[in-house]
């Protein structure tokens, strides 16, 4: 197969991207690298296992789910909806940080990660657990179930899944909604 | 998990890197299981008695139906799902209330060969119309070995069947027309190896059950034997030596593929998995030689290359391009997979199946990550259902199947809709 440029268009983080010519086979990872200086999202197997590079798409459904850039061509999101861990703080205009979200704070808080390799990818993973609480919320119960289904395959080679995981609960149980009342 | 649950999640496309299969040839000669001497020299309740039973109970695949993946070994409850209802393994230990603890050899060979238990009538979801075959020597192996087990005090699950195959008398019936004492060959030979692999694959393996296409009342269509067949998700595919020789395998990738799960032509995926796992990768290397010399037959034929085929071009590329964009990171942009990442699909006998059967059901159900015996493993390949829509699935096994099947690119978006899950997303 021989290289062929196609030009590519989406939305990041709100924002409109493209149309921005890139070659056919390129991954999304190193197309929010290399073109978008986008580079919070992680490459760490590469191979679709460890999660680290998970990016959020939302879809039009109102629905977000993870996918891994590592694994998956850039034109895979030509005319997307994509959030990226650069998505999720609040900027000013000059472009600074003024406010983390929900869970990034809690994260923090938490002392969750030592590294922070595997960060983005749980950041990422926490955001779209929480979207899916809140589209069809959970008995308190079930939240524990809920959160390993939504974190589990994400490595961490620092082992800092208690932390993430309290960080997590405490994130859905403090935001009302998420959780239902009795079973 | 049950085996329907298998059925949908543990499919696991084709060929591996021949590296990776060169490896586990390597790790595989080195613990590679001798078999017991077979026959009627076994003294009964000796050790070289249990220790041919053991192999014969891996053999003829016992536990695939008579241990679930969190139960005890032998008791029983794997679901086994047909047109008539779901069929549930049962306990064979030796458990007096609920297993065979009170059975003797005679009755246990009576179960086997004739599919009556000193209680009831079985069905054939119990592979008796291939054990029917087994010796009488083998058979009391098996049964010492069981009676050897722990006891278990589980109750088998009663089968979940439809009227009016529900009644198990009519399995009497059943017997008059289609039990029969031998099953037909579908390769041709006479040497020892042929003989033996017809014995093991026949009587022990029961290749059958699942590679014969059935009739309407369930039983062997015997007049195409080992042509393929589809009872669950994954259809299981035609293992003649012609059927074999279309998309590929030689003997010396057969029996990697059934001693790792893993050969060029691809992994062992949906029913195949745990019979490679619980089974085939347990058999001597003269065993091995003997089932690809029965499937192949004593002259094998060449294997095919793969044809070169024309398609709409337009199609092509926008198949290519849903390649590159949602495969190539795992499977190549050559098609050449990736050592314990993915199999390639350049050879794959999946992809260079006539029918896109089992292609589009990896496609849209993805399959699980699976641990092959050594130390191969695969990852996870996620299900394209939720992603890609119909045409567009439809326009990726096209490409598949043109450029590295030398199939046509017949597959159409109707295709792919009939097939999604309607529980998948
Ligand atoms: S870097 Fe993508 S899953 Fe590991
Ligand atoms: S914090 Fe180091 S890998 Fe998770």
């Amino acid at each position: 197969m021989s290289m062929t440029i196609h030009p590519i268009t989406m939305h990041i983080n709100g924002k409109p991207v493209g149309p921005v010519p890139v070659p056919e086979g390129i991954m999304m990872i190193d197309f929010l690298h290399e073109y978008l200086d986008l580079t919070g999202s992680r490459l760490g197997c590469g191979q679709g296992v460890c999660r680290a590079c998970v990016v959020i798409l939302d879809k039009p459904d109102g629905t977000s789910e993870e996918v891994r850039s590592c694994i998956t061509g850039a034109h895979f999101f030509e005319g997307k909806k994509v959030r990226t861990v650069e998505g999720h703080a609040q900027l000013n205009e000059k472009g600074e940080v003024v406010a983390l979200s929900p869970i990034q704070q809690k994260f923090l808080e938490h002392y969750s990660f030592q590294c922070g390799y595997c960060t983005p990818g749980f950041v990422n993973a926490a955001t779209v657990l929480l979207e899916k609480l809140k589209r069809q919320p959970v008995a308190k119960d079930q939240l524990d179930q809920a959160i390993t289904d939504g974190l589990n395959d994400h490595i961490c080679r620092c082992t800092g899944y208690v932390r993430y995981f309290e960080a997590v609960k405490e994130v859905a149980l403090a935001t009302p909604g998420l959780v239902k009342d009795g079973k | 998990m049950t085996k329907l649950r298998y059925l949908g999640k543990a499919l696991r496309m084709a060929a591996a890197p021949l590296l990776a299969a060169t490896l586990l040839a390597a790790c595989d000669s080195s613990s590679s299981p001798s078999a017991p001497a077979a026959g009627s020299t076994v003294k009964p309740g000796s050790a070289d008695q249990l220790a041919l039973g053991r192999y014969l109970t891996k053999a003829a695949d016992c536990a695939a139906c008579h241990t679930t993946a969190t139960g005890a070994p032998f008791a029983g409850g794997v679901e086994l799902a047909s047109p008539f209802g779901k069929f549930y393994g049962s306990n064979i230990t030796p458990d007096k209330q609920h297993g065979i603890g009170k059975w003797n050899a005679d009755q246990f060979y009576k179960a086997l060969h004739d599919g009556v238990t000193p209680d009831r009538h079985l069905y054939p979801a119990m592979p008796y119309t291939s054990y029917r075959s087994m010796t009488r020597a083998d058979s009391d192996a098996i049964y010492a070995y069981l009676m050897q087990q722990k006891p278990v005090a589980v109750a088998s699950k009663e089968a979940d069947l439809k009227f009016p195959y529900n009644m198990r008398f009519g399995m009497m019936f059943w017997n008059v027309p289609f039990l029969k004492n031998s099953l037909s060959d579908a390769s041709v030979g006479q040497s020892p190896a042929w003989l033996r692999g017809q014995y093991l694959s026949n009587a022990l393996g029961h290749c059958a059950e699942c590679h014969s296409p059935r009739g309407v009342f369930g039983q062997l269509d015997l007049s195409k034997p080992l042509a393929g067949a589809a009872l669950g998700r994954v259809a299981a595919p035609n293992i003649t030596p012609a059927g074999l020789a279309a998309v590929g395998w030689t003997a010396t990738d057969l029996q990697t593929f059934f001693a790792t799960g893993i050969a060029p032509q691809g992994s062992a995926y949906g029913e195949m998995f745990p019979v490679v796992h619980l089974s085939t990768q347990y058999l001597s290397k003269d065993d091995l030689n003997a089932v690809t010399t029965y499937l192949l037959g004593d002259k094998p034929l060449p294997p095919e290359p793969v044809k070169a085929i024309s398609a709409d071009a337009v199609e092509l590329d926008a198949g290519k391009r849903l390649y590159t964009a949602v495969c190539a990171g795992c499977h190549g942009f050559q098609g050449d997979g990736k050592p314990h990442v993915a199999v390639a699909m350049k050879g794959n006998s999946t992809v260079r199946n006539a029918d896109p059967h089992n292609l589009i059901v990896a496609m849209l159900d993805g399959i699980e990550a699976q641990k092959f015996p050594g130390t191969e493993s695969l990852q996870d390949m996620p299900g394209f259902a939720g992603q890609l829509n119909d045409k567009e699935l439809a326009q990726l096994s096209n490409f598949l199947r043109v450029t590295w099947g030398g199939q046509a690119a017949d597959v159409t978006p109707e295709r792919i809709k009939s097939m999604r899950l309607t529980t998948a997303h």
